[in-house]
């Protein structure tokens, strides 16, 4: 170690160091151009001059170039030095007077105008690119001639043979200078950049790099086919400047032999390559992209930094079409829907509107398929409120070019071809499996079906053809996010049962750090600001608001991250922890609800209690509710963060003790979802109790009696099922019973059913089922001839087929102004009766009026297979109902898009496909186990997409139809996946409780016991207590009682607090002192300065 | 207004038989025909989508006495396309067939068969053509190609027209 003096102050140097490094070192600014860390020094800039101070004698020279000695003392920004730099700066610019980098320069340093003759100039001789291309182990480029002669260039300026072409020249040279020309110049080949896979080639990304944002683990690779050491063996940059060690070069593939009891395959898949339909002009047309691309520009980390813009001309598009069906529903290429498509079509038009307003979208479509939970209200709001287009009966087939680069696209409207242009065209491209899912497949031994995905059965949706290897998500069919998270729990349930008695067996806990003990130590507090994308900053300006934290009291460190979820940015701030001894953090950014653990999480691992941390809400309550008011919406941040920063100097970390878990299921319903999910928990090894409200099992499952495309009835699978859950000891099935109270919390709660039997259990499951919607519409119940499709079921299995005219009804009691929503079965029963009908008498004329038919995925086959049968389908506006009167017999008219005139129908059957909605009982149920519905009376999960069988409330869980209408094989699966999350509480032992649980005051606690009364999670009981003459101003000993907390039952709810009369109940992390904080904080900024002081003298 | 009571509901299993209207009630209407049809590009009366749903439909009458099943070019850009493989150039065939069966053989139909027979070309070749052809050294051609006669008499085409009754 050598000591040296800079600017007066002392630091300490490695003997090999320079003086640059140990002033980059910390942080003392000397601007260089052509200093790089990992490059030999070359003094070729002259920028980086600083002051040698002597006895008596001082000399400036190159900082780069300067190695330390002891005692040595510099100075960075000395008068000489400044003088010196000035006009080295001045003959820089005068060689390049346009270089921005050195305009810059020129202003900081008050260089006027030039005095010298300005050239142009291609270079400033810093001579970075030379080392560069020395280092890459090429050597192509190299300064010839002396003083006013030098120039760069390669040998004989002639085309090098030598280089290849990789670019690292330009890419480091510090001006604008060495221009991708110039690199072709040297070689003679046109430089490629090398381009993003993840950006679907619209971004740029390095030899080395982490795939895309979210890879886990988030761990660069290197591309061996571009990195220059795989090319020449060297360079290795990299290795040097990680400081973990991580790069190894001669790393290879490497064999893993793995002891496992069964597979889950989730592949996931490729999307359709649009240039197989020649039509569309994908890769020919350049304002043709597909929706995946378009997905990228509209993120706002993508590459446009979620700017729409047209690939052709980059100008902003005014009129964009989304085109469906591209590579789904089309014999040519893909015969099966998608599923995914319409609904990502809309959601990319609504967010296209909003990333560029006044943007007209239009969305070209044969049916438009929006079937999933919500997605159907989805739609209507992008029709109503953003004014999005779609044609249905609208396939396009192909598309025609301008010059200008717009496109053309011809429809049929009112029997006449209309073209209309548009700036942009979207292909909304579907799904298909993976190219070398095949060669996976056959690894494995699995069965594929005709489209190559795995194959599955209704009853077995999660089940290969292999035993022990199990299928989720897109590898079996097409399918949304919440199906796929449903299913992939689903699948890990599955994976369990069979080797549930291993579980824990190779479980590693995380090793967390000692918590630091903050007591008396000042607050330092972090700041983060989130710029959520532009989800916060496209309203808020997120800088200002990290700027404004640094003003506020006992704030260490602020600053604003693009994503503060993002995993380098939870490094990142476990370093920022550590480097400025944060003890507080506050964060500015979405819901608590879905990101305080993560974050907490994070802090913990950052050696801090994980109740030192305060969350403000800026996205939801600032950027998306005043999102028309920017300047008030940052106003507002501030007012939070103020706010947070007030409460969080007076957080105090919390304990957390633990509990046992009752291992014991209740599960709720005791149809196909409710008997699947209690055989998988017995499967785990779990008591489970089945509580059924009839006399019979089997629910929904009951009345349907024949299926598409299933391997097994549904009767005789229903009977097998049934068989079983009787047959398991560990099922306890309550009959022609319900629930009448719940208490408790997760991993204990009392379950108190309709006949007083009180059950002790860890979790719930709910699966409550819906049923039929008795219409009103349509003379059911006036005409004997109109039945709803389970009526038609039944008589058909009942042996009475339908005779002469059949006409069905889509849409009966869903998507009406009443129940918005699609039912999303009835479009499948629909084509399934009608097939059924066919079947049993050929002779039969089947009409079905639909506004679309959404046969989603493989059951598109069932739908063109029963058009071929002569069903004939077809569509009634969403404005226009079918008349249904009984003017001389029942009679149905309808208008017929397609001739444009209205179609008279005598049906000898009508049938009504009936909306499938919740029972009426969901309203009973709800408020006793704490959990929200919809407002269409479903059960309403924690997050529709990412947690479609969670409720928000710990331990309880959904799956069937008591979240959404769903199919047999959907139904199982979701069975399954709540299984599998409840295992994640009842397969522990204990769990940790709350923190910030309630604190009795005795010394104030009157023992009015309203507190207890009021506790849901019967977490307070009252305590005697003794008095002492001298604990408080009494005379004689007193025998009071108090309430008293039991902290593991209490959830931090806060309610007790909320009633005790006389304030003698607090909450931890809710103190009232931390809630006056806050209050003070927002309306009298210097108030708590004095409550601080307080809290400091008594903590100690 | 279209009743069903009118319509003949086992046409469209009747055009199913016929070479050609085998894929016709995998129809689902998607319009995809329409929109790259020439034909229906310059004349608004022939779309081809409409013609396949009055067939479904069970309109017999409409269909094969028009004349629209008569402007179909056989471009078969629709027969490329169709994402149901319905294979409607064949479609028009069948219909056309069905209709000549049905003895609705359009006038210029006859007036082309006409032609074929008498000189075994639809365009007329005079001494005028063979002059110009001998200037410009290209092969002369024979007046008439009496062969074409033959194979129309061998496929029965006069009689196929004439078999249902003209009109």
């Amino acid at each position: 170690m050598v000591n040296i003096e800079i600017n007066g102050a002392m630091y300490e140097a490695e003997p090999d160091q320079t003086v640059l490094e140990v002033a980059k070192k910390n942080s003392i600014i000397i601007p260089t151009l052509c200093h790089l860390d990992t490059l030999p020094e070359y003094g070729g800039c002259r920028l980086c001059m600083v002051e040698r101070m002597g006895d008596g004698w001082s000399q400036v020279t190159t900082a780069c170039t300067l190695p330390v000695k002891e005692g040595m003392k510099v100075q960075t920004d000395s008068e000489k030095v400044r003088k010196s730099r000035k006009m080295t700066i001045e003959l820089l610019l005068a060689r390049c007077p346009d270089e921005e980098v050195l305009q810059n320069l020129a202003e900081e340093y008050g260089v006027g105008e030039l005095r010298f003759k300005k050239n142009d100039d291609n270079c400033i001789l810093c001579g970075l690119c030379v080392r560069m291309c020395q280092r890459m182990g090429i050597q192509a480029i190299d300064f010839q001639g002396r003083g006013m002669e030098k120039e760069l260039g390669t040998p004989y300026m002639e085309k090098s043979d030598v280089c290849i072409t990789c670019g690292a020249c330009a890419y480091i040279c510090p001006t604008t200078r060495f221009t991708q020309t110039k690199v072709e110049r040297v070689s003679g080949n046109k430089p490629i950049p090398v381009m993003s896979e993840f950006e679907h080639g619209m971004g740029t990304r390095n030899a080395i790099y982490i795939p895309f944002p979210q890879a886990v683990p988030k761990i660069p690779v290197i591309d061996k086919n571009i990195c220059i050491y795989y090319q020449t063996g060297e360079c290795k940059t990299c290795e040097e400047v990680c400081e973990a060690g991580a790069i190894k070069y001669d790393q290879e593939e490497e064999v893993l032999d793995v002891d496992i009891g069964s597979i889950v395959i989730a592949a996931g898949t490729d999307v359709f390559d649009p240039a197989r339909s020649p039509g569309y002009g994908y890769e020919q047309y350049k304002n043709v992209i597909t929706s995946l691309e378009f997905e990228r520009m509209l993120s706002a980390s993508g590459p446009t930094g979620g700017h729409i813009m047209r690939p052709y001309d980059h100008k902003d598009p005014k009129k964009i079409a989304f085109i469906q069906c591209v590579g789904s529903r089309d014999c040519n290429t893909n015969p099966y829907c998608s599923s995914v498509c319409c609904t990502y079509a809309v959601k990319e038009s609504i967010i296209a509107q909003e990333h560029s307003p006044g943007l007209e979208a239009h969305i070209y479509a044969m049916d438009i398929r929006t079937f999933g939970k919500g997605f159907e209200e989805y739609k209507e709001r992008a029709v109503n409120e953003y004014g999005v287009k779609i044609f249905k009966n609208s396939r396009v087939p192909y598309v025609e070019e301008l010059e200008d680069g717009s496109l053309v696209i011809k429809r049929v409207e009112e029997g006449k071809l209309v073209e209309e242009e548009y700036d942009m065209v979207i292909l909304s491209v579907g799904l298909e499996p993976s190219k070398d899912f095949k060669e996976l497949a056959a690894k494995l031994g699995v069965d594929l079906n005709d489209y190559g995905f795995c194959r599955t059965s209704t009853f077995n949706p999660l089940s290969t053809s292999k035993p022990g290897i199990f299928v989720s998500g897109v590898s079996s069919s097409p399918k949304d996010i919440p199906e796929t998270v449903a299913q992939s729990s689903g699948a890990a349930a599955m994976a369990s049962y069979s080797i549930s008695d291993q579980r824990n067996t190779m479980v590693r806990d995380k090793d967390y750090p000692p918590e630091l003990d903050v007591y008396g130590m000042r607050p330092r507090i972090g700041v983060f600001v989130c710029h959520c994308g532009t989800n916060i900053s496209g309203t808020v300006d997120v800088k200002a608001v990290a700027e404004y934290a640094r003003s506020l009291p006992d704030v260490a460190y602020a600053t604003d991250n693009v994503y503060t979820c993002s995993q380098d940015t939870q490094e990142l701030i476990k370093d920022l922890i550590e480097e400025h001894n944060l003890n507080r953090i506050v964060i500015a950014s979405c819901s608590p609800r879905t990101h305080e653990p993560l974050f907490q999480d994070t802090i913990r691992e950052a050696g801090l209690n994980k109740y030192l941390f305060e969350m403000a809400n800026i996205r939801d309550q600032c950027s998306w509710v005043h999102q028309k008011e920017p300047e008030k919406a940052t106003q507002k941040s501030m007012d939070l963060v103020k706010m947070n920063v007030a409460k969080a100097r007076l957080l105090e970390p919390l304990d957390q003790p633990t509990i046992d878990i009752t291992k014991e299921l209740v599960v709720i319903g005791g149809g196909l979802s409710g008997m699947t999910a209690a055989l998988g928990s017995a499967s785990n090894g779990i008591k489970t109790h089945l509580i059924e409200k009839g006399s019979e099992l089997g629910g929904n499952l009951k009345d349907i009696h024949y299926l598409l495309g299933s391997d097994k009835e549904p009767q005789e699978a229903l009977k097998e099922i049934i068989a079983q859950v009787e047959k398991e000891s560990l099922i306890e099935v309550h009959m022609n019973n319900t629930v009448k109270e719940v208490n408790g919390f997760v991993g204990n709660f009392e379950t108190t059913l309709a006949d007083d039997t009180l059950i002790s259990n860890g979790a719930i499951i709910v699966a409550t089922g819906a049923k039929e919607y008795k219409p009103k519409e349509y003379m059911y119940g006036q005409d004997e001839k109109v039945v709803t499709q389970k009526e038609l079921e039944a008589s058909i299995a009942g042996g009475k087929v339908p005779e002469g005219t059949v006409v069905m009804i889509q849409c009966v009691g869903s998507r009406n102004d009443e129940n918005p929503q699609c039912s999303r079965i009835c479009c499948t029963t629909a084509v399934k009766n009608a097939l059924k009908i066919k079947e049993l008498n050929p002779e039969a004329q089947i009409y079905v009026l639909n506004k679309d038919i959404r046969t989603y995925s493989f059951n598109e086959d069932y739908y063109r297979e029963a058009a071929e049968k002569g069903v004939v389908f077809i569509r009634y506006d969403d404005e226009k109902n079918p008349e249904v009167t009984n003017d001389g017999g029942l009679t149905v008219r309808v208008d017929d898009p397609i001739l444009g005139e209205t179609l008279e129908l005598k049906p000898d059957t009508l049938v009504l496909s009936a909306a499938t909605i919740p029972p009426e009982s969901n309203g009973v149920l709800a408020p006793i186990l704490k959990v929200p519905q919809s407002k269409d009376g479903f059960f309403l999960e924690a997050h529709v997409k990412m947690r479609p069988v969670d409720f928000a409330t710990e331990g309880i869980y959904l799956c069937g139809l008591a979240q959404w209408p769903k199919f047999i094989d959907e139904s199982i699966s979701q069975a399954n996946g709540a299984v599998a999350r409840a295992m994640t509480v009842l397969s522990k032992d204990k769990m940790k409780a709350v923190g910030v649980i309630s604190q009795v005051d005795e010394t104030t606690c009157s023992g009015c016991a309203l507190c207890m009364e009021q506790c849901p999670y019967n977490a307070i009981e009252m305590l005697d207590l003794v008095l002492t003459a001298n604990e408080i101003d009494a005379l004689t000993d007193r025998r009071v009682s108090v309430a008293h907390v039991r902290p593991a039952l209490c959830k931090g709810c806060g309610s007790c607090a909320a009633v005790c009369p006389s304030g003698a109940i607090e909450q931890k992390g809710y103190m009232n002192e931390q809630i006056y904080a806050m209050i003070y904080g927002m309306v009298k900024e210097d108030r708590d300065e004095s409550k601080l002081k307080q809290k400091e003298a008594t903590s100690g | 207004m279209i009743k069903d009571t009118e319509l003949d509901k086992n046409f469209k299993n009747e055009f199913a038989e016929e070479h050609g209207g085998e894929n016709i009630k995998r129809c689902f209407t998607c319009g995809t025909c329409s929109v790259v049809c020439p034909v229906f590009d310059q004349e608004e009366s022939f779309d081809p989508r409409k013609i396949i749903r009055m067939i479904v439909l069970g309109m017999r009458e409409e269909v094969l006495k028009s004349e629209m099943i008569w402007l179909c070019s056989g471009c078969y850009s629709c027969y490329e396309l169709c994402p149901r493989d319905v294979k409607i150039t064949n479609v028009f065939s069948a219909a056309r067939n069905l209709a000549v069966k049905e003895g609705h053989t359009p006038p210029a139909m006859r007036t082309s068969v006409d032609f074929l027979n008498k000189q075994g070309r639809l365009l007329e070749v005079s001494d005028f053509e063979n002059t110009v052809r001998e200037k410009n050294e290209i092969p002369t051609l024979d007046l008439t190609v009496p062969r074409v006669k033959e194979i129309l008499k061998k496929a029965g085409i006069q009689e196929a027209m004439d078999g249902g009754g003209s009109e």
